[in-house]
């Protein structure tokens, strides 16, 4: 455990965002939301190259899951440059939109039939989703 | 959904679960643990990757995205198991919850 030094002024200085609206830390957190959103849609749509077994591997010869794989891994660079600014609370419950915007786009851009009980209980999961936010972002830290 | 694709769902929750956590520890550990920790971690990212993916193409995005609430369940066990963390009122009103609607969602 290294002792907890008081940062410099110059660390400090670094910590603050950058200006800028695309800097700014809930623009990240949003994009990242989006991106992941994207990344769910592009993987299923890529997903249809994959041949009856059970590993996804196949799927690697379709561009959209690499779009996939690109929009994931930025998606979770922009919620880590989010994270340092913004509390973990808020950005946990802001994740839990992506529960809303996949089915949403699924239904949307994929042209998906969502019926009333599976809206029922997306509605559910996202109830619980929010329940659990805050003990889970304690626990989280922890693990 | 049948019961071995419910199987693969809770795999590939538990591998998301797992590689978040040694992500986590690789990054703000030390060093010389880092290697082997960040090995671990994308192991069990891509498991979790490629079982997703196969479940994809199995079902529609609707259907399958609420699962993935179950990722938070796993991690309240997780922590109750290794941390010994009290499971409170409230996280099993939130696990309650998302169980329930997963299991809505599987019969739509």
């Amino acid at each position: 455990m290294p002792a907890v030094v008081e940062p410099s002024d110059e660390v400090k200085a670094e910590t603050k965002p950058k200006s800028g609206w695309f800097f700014n830390a809930y623009t990240q957190l949003l994009l990242s939301i989006l991106l992941s959103t994207a990344a769910q849609l592009c993987l299923k749509k890529g997903s249809a190259a994959v041949p009856e077994i059970w590993l996804g591997v196949e799927g690697l010869r379709s561009g959209w899951v690499w779009l996939g794989i690109l929009a994931m891994v930025t998606s979770l660079f922009s919620w880590l440059y989010g994270l340092k600014y913004i509390p973990l609370n808020i950005a946990f419950n802001l994740a839990g939109l992506v529960q809303v915007l996949v089915p949403l786009g699924a239904w949307l851009l994929l042209g998906e039939r969502i019926g009333l009980t599976r809206t029922c209980g997306i509605v559910l999961v996202l109830a619980g989703v929010y329940t659990i936010a805050r003990p889970l972002m304690q626990v989280e830290e922890k693990l | 959904m049948t019961a071995l694709a419910f199987t693969f769902v809770l795999i590939a929750e538990i591998c998301a679960v797992v590689g978040q956590v040694f992500f986590k520890h690789a990054m703000g550990g030390e060093k010389a643990a880092m290697a082997w920790k960040l090995t671990l971690g994308i192991t069990a990212m891509a498991v979790n990757f490629f079982l997703w993916t196969g479940l994809l193409s199995k079902f529609p995005l609707s259907f399958l995205y609420p699962f993935d609430g179950l990722n938070r369940v796993v991690m309240m066990f997780a922590a109750s198991i290794f941390l010994k963390e009290k499971m409170t009122l409230n996280l099993w009103v939130g696990v309650g919850l998302i169980c329930a609607g997963v299991l809505l969602v599987s019969r739509s």
